[in-house]
């Protein structure tokens, strides 16, 4: 690999790239220099992720006032007209469930719970602000026994066959593993 | 066979591997994901930009030491040979649509054993897609189906791969800002680095000395029955997963709440089906690539290249299954891993005249 001149200056060069990378990275790496882009892309998340919990604090901030007062009814119909519009947002999903849990309606609460869920996995985060894991877990493990004897009990019946679906689709969610 | 050392690294590699498969679970990976070649290449794919799934992204270190590991462990046993040039576009395709096959899965073969030998029955779909797969592969090979001639050697590609997996090892050091980490989802749950990387290394080093492969093993099971060495290295490989799963408390018997798990049985059959096949025309699983591309294997290095690009993809074209199921755009990739193959194999096959 020495074996004539061009051999050797393709080495030299070689070496001199090397050298020419390395004197970049240690001079040009200053204060913050080679993270600059990445602190500016971890802040650029996060921004965007505090804006939204930001913004669903304000967008869902009057459904949570009727849930406070009592008046989950006007709660409900003023969810229904935010998941009209925000078709793609978990959160009217998942509160909606929470009301209609409250109300005692499982199987619908179920459903709302899937669907916010299958939107957006954060709420199955233990550590997201937004998360409602020990809601759900709860939610599940009271159901499952009492939807599970209901699908058993009558096989024709559709509904209590697509509510068990849900718990063990919610099952499966809370077990984790790579999705 | 006793006697022989060859049959000893095989079963000692088969036990390393289902132990750190389970004991890396424990320390802090996924749940069932232990090691899951496919899933590190998905989060690895995620780490470096190529997608934008924000819970789906970190630079595996198991990944590097398989790499890694192999390249010291071929160097130190003279074992190191730069060789390639065999079929280089239809092995990038391969690599593409082993991670397809595996997203639709959720899982390559070794997660496959691991998440049945943890209780996941729906694993099973997997299991008898990827036997009938390798029987494919197999019989593929009898038929005269060959990707390209054999690989050229003394070129320096072989170097590639290690050399890029070294980057990848300095970027998770240094964390450069254009790398990005999950804060959520399952890439943010990841063992403690060093413990991580320094299995990775250990694996890769006594797969490259074993060749231990998962669908080689199956392989090698169809064509000398108990004979081969391999077929005991699966053998030790499943028991001890088992019997870790058991002993830290993670054996879940049943089809409903298992991790990381779908009840689209006909899509994991599929789906593992064209993994096996595959894998027996390119010489080895989604691991054996890996390790391949770490000893010099330039042509195993491009499928690895084609598995980036497979995991990418499964993540910005929505292939990949859920615990919802496998949605269409998986399904129709996968039906289009099979029309690559069976179009390929067409074309390829040596005839006799």
């Amino acid at each position: 690999m020495f074996s004539d001149a061009y051999d050797k200056l393709l080495w030299l060069l070689l070496a001199l790239a090397v050298a020419a990378i390395v004197l970049l990275l240690v001079v040009g790496g200053g204060p913050g220099g080679g993270k600059q882009a990445g602190l500016g892309k971890a802040v650029e998340r996060e921004m965007a992720y505090r804006a939204r919990v930001e913004l669903i604090g304000k967008l869902y901030g009057p459904v949570e006032t009727l849930r406070r007062s009592g008046n989950n009814s006007a709660a409900l119909l003023k969810l229904d007209e935010l998941i009209r519009k925000y078709p793609g947002e978990a959160h009217g999903y998942i509160l909606q469930g929470e009301i209609l849990r409250e109300m005692g309606t499982a199987d619908e609460a179920l459903a709302s719970f899937v669907q916010g869920v299958k939107l957006n996995g954060d709420y199955l985060d233990a550590n997201s602000p937004l998360s409602r894991r020990d809601e759900i877990q709860r939610l599940v493990d009271e159901d499952a026994k009492s939807i599970g004897a209901r699908a058993a009990a009558n096989p024709d019946n559709r509904t209590a066959a697509a509510a068990l679906q849900r718990v063990n689709y919610l099952k499966s969610r809370l077990a984790g593993g790579c999705e | 066979m006793l006697r022989d050392k060859h049959f000893w690294i095989v079963v000692g590699t088969g036990l390393l591997l289902g132990g750190c498969g389970v004991l890396l679970a424990v320390l802090g990976n996924p749940q069932n994901s232990g090691i899951c070649v496919s899933c590190f290449i998905e989060n690895s794919a995620g780490a470096l930009g190529f997608h934008d799934n924000q819970r789906m992204q970190y630079l595996r270190p198991e990944l590097i030491g398989f790499v890694l590991g192999s390249a010291a462990s071929a160097g130190l046993f003279g074992e190191f040979r730069s060789r390639g040039g065999s079929a280089p576009l239809p092995r990038l395709f391969a690599g593409i649509f082993l991670i397809v096959g595996c997203s639709v899965f959720i899982g390559c073969p070794i997660k496959l054993f691991l998440r049945l030998t943890a209780g996941d029955l729906t694993a099973v779909a997997g299991v008898a897609g990827l036997v009938a797969g390798v029987w494919a592969g197999v019989r593929s090979l009898a038929s005269g189906v060959e990707l390209g001639p054999k690989p050229i050697t003394g070129r320096g590609g072989g170097y590639l791969m290690p050399a890029f997996f070294l980057l990848l090892l300095a970027f998770l050091f240094v964390r450069p800002g254009f790398i990005i980490f999950s804060s959520q989802g399952s890439a943010a749950q990841h063992a403690p680095l060093l413990i991580a990387l320094g299995a990775g290394i250990v694996l890769g080093a006594c797969a490259q000395r074993s060749r231990f492969c998962i669908t080689g093993s199956i392989r090698d099971t169809f064509l000398m029955g108990l004979r081969t060495p391999a077929v005991w290295g699966l053998a030790a490989f499943v028991l001890t997963a088992g019997a870790a799963s058991g002993a830290a408390g993670r054996f879940n018997l049943g089809l409903y709440g298992q991790p990381g798990a779908h009840l689209d049985f006909l899509w994991s059959f599929l789906g593992m089906g064209l993994v096996g096949w595959l894998s027996v025309l390119i010489g080895g699983c989604p691991f054996r690539q890996l390790i391949k591309a770490g000893e010099g294997d330039a042509d195993a290095g491009l499928v690895v290249v084609g598995m980036f690009i497979g995991g990418a993809l499964a993540q910005s074209w929505g292939l990949a299954a859920t615990a919802a199921g496998v949605p269409l755009a998986g399904k129709v990739a996968v039906l289009a891993g099979f029309l690559f193959l069976l179009a390929g194999s067409l074309l390829a096959r040596e005839r006799s005249a």
